[in-house]
């Protein structure tokens, strides 16, 4: 098996998941199923560097122990946390019902694909799949952040979409310096730490987690 | 040496914030924090100068103006919230050190000239914003911060997607070129323009999210209706202006690389659409500090249809950033004293302002003038810049829609605000705590802060000092000529002229 097969299929799978993620009626299963998903793409820098022959970078390493202590281990952690001491019932309620969320994200799969082929990368990537796959994750995960009622829904839809912009960053760890791709994780942990605290308090304040009944707010 | 100060102090005065035993103590660090980051930056004039290739941080023009203006706001802001803070707020502690930490993260981002380092101070702002909004407590501060946190955080997330297509845009060529404004204009002829432009749009409509550009403005008349007035004006005076140097930052690379017009075409084209939005929704509002958030979308507009409109406008722009941050500190500093007056949100229970506090009704009138740009307020100026090179530069059509929604949007906050200034005060109203006499210092500083930045509107507008034209001028420049070295262009252009 070639090492661009292999890359390749590491991609498709993480097509899959995001699909899989808007099929999944239990909220604790979503949140496995990102931090599976991280934890593939937190791999692929390393892989890169292998499959050019060049040495295992510093950076790839950083950023792959970086990616996996906040992605794999520490915002799933907080997250299931979150669903564990939550006395409400755990199902992921969305706006659009399961099939027709997986049929429309589906949709938007095909669309980024379309819309890569009118994007051609500069320089010839690792793997032709990078652009749409990000694409699409992107996609997916705004899917979810619109379409599901309950707050943590959303932060695991925004998190699908900064995982979309990460593969995409992929090709670029030689234009970024560590200390930024740093800040950007740090910045990532603080984000979703506070949007956690925020889900708690809405709990408390609402006796749930449901955002429609976040809409006093608005011009009579 | 200023570069390591600007954020160190303020970071160091927050700790102070959080170790502080008593209440006047942590409000005296807080103060002196802000005041002292506003010494470090007045004496930094009038040295900057065009960033070295490579250099992640730097005082270029235009970040040192950005600088300035917020470091001003800060300082008046901290005076004022002394007179403002009750002791019935929740976290003191937090509170004050999230101010400085927001001060510290906008001065990171002012002079970043590395995009991706602009991008976690914006997020660093963005996230020190969040636990201020959120301080009143209850379910409407909580839905607004909640709104602000998602619709930013999904904002912020755009603008890195727009700076890796950047990036990606610069592998066209063997050889790494580093993502600083400096390197990416030196080299503008090498990037991919494709890439360039997706890069930019999804940066425009990012940090467009956070700037509060319609369509993507939903978030702002509530948070800035539920966050602590104090709080409202340091978003719409600076974390506004933050995000707005992120949209500079990428529109000079695409000056560089050729691409003005077209992104200038589409920063006219949210700037109007902002502008429009908050002509619709100003009209009718009984929420004054909603109201006034509006205000701030349309000022926004205004800010980002200048810089679309080429050299002319962006030099009205550079003056409308700087009218903008006096206008929103004052206004917002003066709608939280009405709300201590009145203890109303309602413009129509706010009534006859100048009868109840004669001072306060003085201000707010001149206050609403300023925001509606009249002269000699300075955003009269700066709109009437931007009228002129719509004109000189033949878009009529630009100038028909600014002129009439600038027009509504005046028609709409007089016939709103003006019964708050003058009518008949309802009679049974019982003294709010704010008019007992032992409560004077508190006016003294809430009022002093607002009159301070209205008097500052007003001369500025008047007189323009040549140092603070010469500051204007080199950041408008520095837009569209990022890579040309400014103060040799001046000294030359001086030299040359008899």
């Amino acid at each position: 098996m070639n090492a661009h097969t292999i890359i390749d299929s590491v991609l498709v799978l993480v097509i899959l998941l995001n699909l899989g993620m808007l099929a999944v009626s239990r909220l604790a299963s979503g949140v496995r199923l990102f931090a599976l998903q991280s934890l593939l793409l937190a791999f692929l820098p390393l892989a890169g560097d292998v499959f050019k022959g060049e040495p295992l970078g510093l950076h790839g390493f950083v950023i792959a122990a970086g990616t996996i202590a906040l992605k794999v281990i520490l915002i799933p952690y907080i997250l299931l946390r979150i669903i564990r001491t939550g006395e409400v019932h755990r199902e992921v309620e969305p706006f659009i019902g399961f099939t027709a969320s997986v049929f429309v994200g589906a949709i938007l799969v095909i669309g980024s694909f379309a819309v890569a082929v009118r994007l051609p990368l500069p320089t010839e990537p690792v793997s032709k799949l990078i652009v749409p796959v990000a694409l699409s994750t992107l996609l997916l995960g705004l899917l979810t952040l619109v379409s599901r009622l309950k707050a943590i829904t959303q932060v695991l839809g925004f998190l699908v979409l900064e995982n979309g912009i990460f593969i995409l960053g992929l090709l670029l760890l030689k234009q970024t310096p560590l200390l930024v791709e740093l800040g950007i994780l740090l910045d990532l942990f603080v984000g979703v730490f506070i949007m956690a605290i925020v889900v708690y308090h809405i709990r408390r304040e609402f006796d749930h987690m449901d955002t429609h009944l976040l809409d006093v707010l608005k011009e009579s | 040496m200023t570069l390591l100060l600007v954020v160190a102090v303020p970071l160091v005065f927050g700790v102070l914030c959080l170790v502080l035993p008593t209440s006047p103590l942590r409000l005296a660090a807080m103060v002196a924090g802000a005041l002292a980051h506003l010494v470090v930056v007045l004496q930094s004039w009038p040295a900057s100068d065009t960033p070295a290739p490579g250099d992640l941080v730097g005082l270029d023009p235009l970040g040192h103006l950005f600088l300035t203006i917020i470091s001003v706001l800060f300082a008046a802001t901290s005076v004022y919230f002394v007179g403002y803070h009750r002791k019935r707020l929740v976290s003191q502690r937090v509170f004050l050190a999230c101010v400085l930490a927001l001060l510290a993260a906008l001065s990171l981002l002012c002079t970043s000239q590395h995009l991706g380092l602009l991008w976690v101070a914006l997020e660093s702002a963005s996230l020190a914003t969040t636990p201020l909004i959120y301080f009143r407590l209850g379910a409407r501060a909580l839905e607004a911060t909640w709104k602000f946190l998602l619709m930013n955080s999904v904002g912020v997330a755009l603008a890195l997607l727009g700076i890796f297509c950047v990036a990606i845009a610069t592998t066209k060529h063997e050889g790494v070129i580093v993502l600083t404004v400096a390197d990416l204009a030196r080299r503008a002829a090498d990037l991919d323009p494709t890439w360039l432009r997706v890069g930019f749009l999804l940066g425009l409509v990012g940090f467009g999210t956070k700037m509060g550009l319609a369509p993507l403005h939903s978030w702002k008349p509530d948070a800035y209706g539920e966050a602590p007035p104090p709080v409202a004006a340091l978003m719409a005076g600076g974390v506004t202006l933050g995000a707005f140097a992120g949209i500079l930052r990428m529109f000079q690379v695409c000056a560089a690389a050729g691409l003005g017009a077209f992104a200038g075409a589409w920063l006219i084209g949210f700037g109007l659409l902002s502008i429009a939005t908050a002509a619709v929704f100003v009209v009718g509002n009984n929420d004054y500090r909603r109201l006034l958030a509006y205000t701030s979308v349309e000022h926004m507009g205004v800010l980002v249809v200048g810089i679309g409109l080429g050299a002319t406008g962006s030099y009205a722009s550079m003056l409308h950033a700087m009218h903008n941050m006096l206008n929103k500190g004052a206004t917002f500093f003066l709608a939280g004293f009405l709300w201590r007056l009145y203890e109303s949100n309602e413009i129509s229970t706010v009534r006859g302002t100048l009868i109840r506090s004669p001072l306060a009704g003085v201000l707010l009138l001149a206050a609403l003038c300023a925001t509606c740009g009249l002269p000699p307020f300075g955003m009269f100026f700066s709109e009437l810049g931007i009228v002129l090179a719509a004109a000189g530069s033949g878009r009529w059509w630009v100038l028909a829609v600014f002129v009439l929604t600038l027009a509504v949007v005046f028609v709409g906050v007089m016939t709103a605000m003006l019964p708050m200034v003058f009518g008949d005060p309802p009679e049974n109203a019982s003294p709010s705590e704010i008019e007992q006499p032992s409560q004077r210092w508190r006016r003294a500083a809430m009022l002093g802060a607002a009159g301070v930045l209205l008097v500052l509107g007003f001369g500025l507008g008047a007189y323009q000092p040549t140092p603070v034209r010469d500051a204007l001028v080199r950041a408008a420049d520095a837009i569209h000529r990022p890579h040309v070295d400014v103060v040799a262009v001046s000294r030359v252009q001086s030299e040359v002229r008899p």
